[in-house]
């Protein structure tokens, strides 16, 4: 038995296997019974032993020699903390064209008055955008239907170029249509400023329609992002599907409408808590369902590749570009610290600024808890207020109860905002987290792939990841 | 059903973090009688039998066990990482004699 020490990792058991992840994020697998021998100082030198060394999991010397790389890729894998908020979201109305089942933005009639932002309001937002040191901004244009007012975005656009003329930042501009209202002019507006347009289509005609409350939706959808695709160029449009309950039964059919549509990713999407989404639902059953739902989807797209089909998952592509890369992503939900704040701020039509998009959400239904301020207030007042600085209390899982011991904390995230609105408290209860339970589901979901199938999967997903 | 755990083996983080990650599944009423805890199990809605509750609270201790002495063995070397990682490097490096 040679001397060790043990360096920094957590355990969990996949696929009869257990699954060392070390401290930044670095998987090893092995068989049933090694985390008792390591622990015990039982290991003898052979190649299990030189895997643990070489992957940082236990060490010759009491302080390794390459502790700086160590650091190094520790310090990588929160590389996303250095540059603070870089995504913007303007809530730029309320008002909406369609009449979706699952809304989790309380969106209201195209007639509704007093759900839109004030070009006021647009100039302080932008103002306020450009506090935040990031040296990237997104400017991410949100509804209800934004492109109902294209004189607002425009006007916001052109106002964050000419104050970008001193502050000589990247901006990025995202445009969150259902494509249904694509005009001329908004058009126009994309092409002219390189808008990117993020748009919602939840799969074949019947199911699309079905969750729009509309006849001719998916038909609209499907025209409206032809369109954009011609003017713009296929790259600048990009699809969500959100999993109503409907959707659950057709896994590869939503996928296959996305490959016949020309789409080469798809993010598959459950339902949010919020808005008109919670009505009525039987969350417990809904995860169960989803998570069988997703891996089905995710079959079928494994398939797909193996048939010379290229096609990506665009949440296993997160969880895998965590799992299998030195690099950390920029996606706001799989964050520790969370995405809120530190990734994301939220400017929404009434003048008021939130911590996330889920946030300004829960305030349409009367709670008011994640509000920070105004779009008039001093940006320090905001991004360092009292309500911040208690949230920064519960934003990193490896202070919480519950993430603080799960060997998957590295692949996931925190979320203050969803614990609080499914749990009535920010801090939140992992055991009982519907949220935990379907990350924890998919995350060992791929782990046990790439376990079990690897080499048919690891093309696949290395591929993904380029 | 009774499980009793020897307190100098399994330490009151140990057993709260058990106790814990079971929550959702299993009731859990402790009293600590000296040197052991006599900890009351009973499942909550998942139908195990008294053998199963037995193996699933004993395999999470343990787990949780050996975690205690990783994370035990790792406390120094786990601040100097983080220090080194995200402090200002500069202030870290060692001082010329």
């Amino acid at each position: 038995m040679r001397n060790y020490y043990l360096l920094p990792f957590d355990f969990t058991r996949v696929a009869h296997h257990e699954v060392l992840v070390n401290e930044y994020g670095d998987m090893l697998v092995l068989p049933q019974g090694s985390v008792e021998r390591i622990v015990d100082h039982r290991l003898e030198y052979d190649d299990v032993y030189k895997d643990l060394v070489a992957n940082f999991f236990i060490s010759e010397s009491r302080v390794p020699a390459n502790l700086g790389i160590y650091a190094s890729r520790l310090r990588e894998k929160k590389r996303f903390l250095d540059d603070f908020t870089a995504l913007h979201i303007f809530v730029v109305t309320l008002q909406c064209n369609q009449n979706c089942i699952y809304c989790q933005a309380s969106s209201r009639s195209e007639q509704s008055a007093q759900c839109t932002m004030t070009f006021d309001t647009m100039e302080h937002a932008v103002r306020l955008m450009f506090r935040s040191p990031a040296p990237v901004l997104t400017m991410e244009f949100q509804g209800g239907e934004p492109s109902l007012h294209p004189a607002l975005i425009r006007f916001g656009i052109e106002t964050a170029e000419r104050i970008n003329e001193t502050e000589r930042r990247e901006l990025r501009f995202v445009l969150c249509t259902n494509c249904v209202h694509l005009t001329d002019e908004m058009l126009d507006i994309c092409r002219q400023h390189r808008v990117m347009i993020s748009t919602s289509l939840d799969g074949p005609a019947f199911l699309h329609n079905a969750n729009r409350g509309k006849v001719d939706s998916y038909e609209r959808v499907v025209a409206g992002i032809e369109r954009a695709r011609r003017v713009l160029g296929a790259d600048m449009v990009a699809a969500l599907q959100t999993t109503s309950v409907q959707a659950l039964d057709y896994p590869a059919a939503i996928v296959d409408e996305y490959v016949r549509l020309g789409f080469r990713s798809l993010f598959l999407r459950a339902l949010n808590p919020y808005g008109l989404a919670s009505n009525g639902q039987d969350w417990a059953h809904y995860t169960e369902r989803f998570i069988e739902f997703y891996k089905a989807a995710f079959e079928h797209i494994l398939y797909l590749n193996r048939q010379g089909t290229p096609f990506v998952e665009e949440f296993a592509a997160i969880v895998l570009r965590k799992m299998l890369t030195p690099f950390s992503t920029g996606f706001v939900d799989l964050q520790s610290p969370a995405g809120i704040v530190t990734s994301v701020l939220v400017y929404n039509y009434d003048g008021y600024v939130y911590a996330s998009d889920e946030s300004r959400m829960l305030a349409e239904v009367g709670d008011f808890t994640f509000r920070l301020g105004s779009v008039h207030d001093r940006y320090e007042d905001i991004v360092y207020s009292p309500k911040v600085q208690h949230l920064a209390q519960l934003w990193a899982n490896e202070a919480l109860a519950g993430c603080s011991d799960c060997a998957l904390r590295n692949f996931c995230g925190a979320d203050p905002v969803r614990n609080y609105s499914t749990q009535r408290d920010p801090y939140g209860h992992r055991p009982s987290s519907l949220l935990c339970r379907k990350n924890k589901a998919i995350i060992e979901y791929l782990i046990s792939l790439l376990v079990e199938r690897r080499e048919e999967v690891l093309p696949i997903f290395k591929r993904w990841l380029q | 059903m009774i499980i009793e755990v020897d307190r100098s083996v399994y330490s009151d983080a140990c057993i709260t973090k058990c106790v814990y990650a079971l929550s959702n599944d299993l009731d859990c009423r402790r009293t600590l009688c000296g040197e052991r805890e006599r900890i009351e199990v009973s499942p909550r809605v998942v139908d195990l039998s008294p053998a199963e509750v037995q193996h699933l609270f004993l395999c999470t201790l343990n787990d949780y066990k050996a975690r205690e002495v990783i994370a035990t063995e790792t406390h120094d070397i786990r601040t100097i990482l983080y220090a080194k990682a995200f402090a200002d490097c500069d202030e870290f490096e060692e001082m010329a004699p």
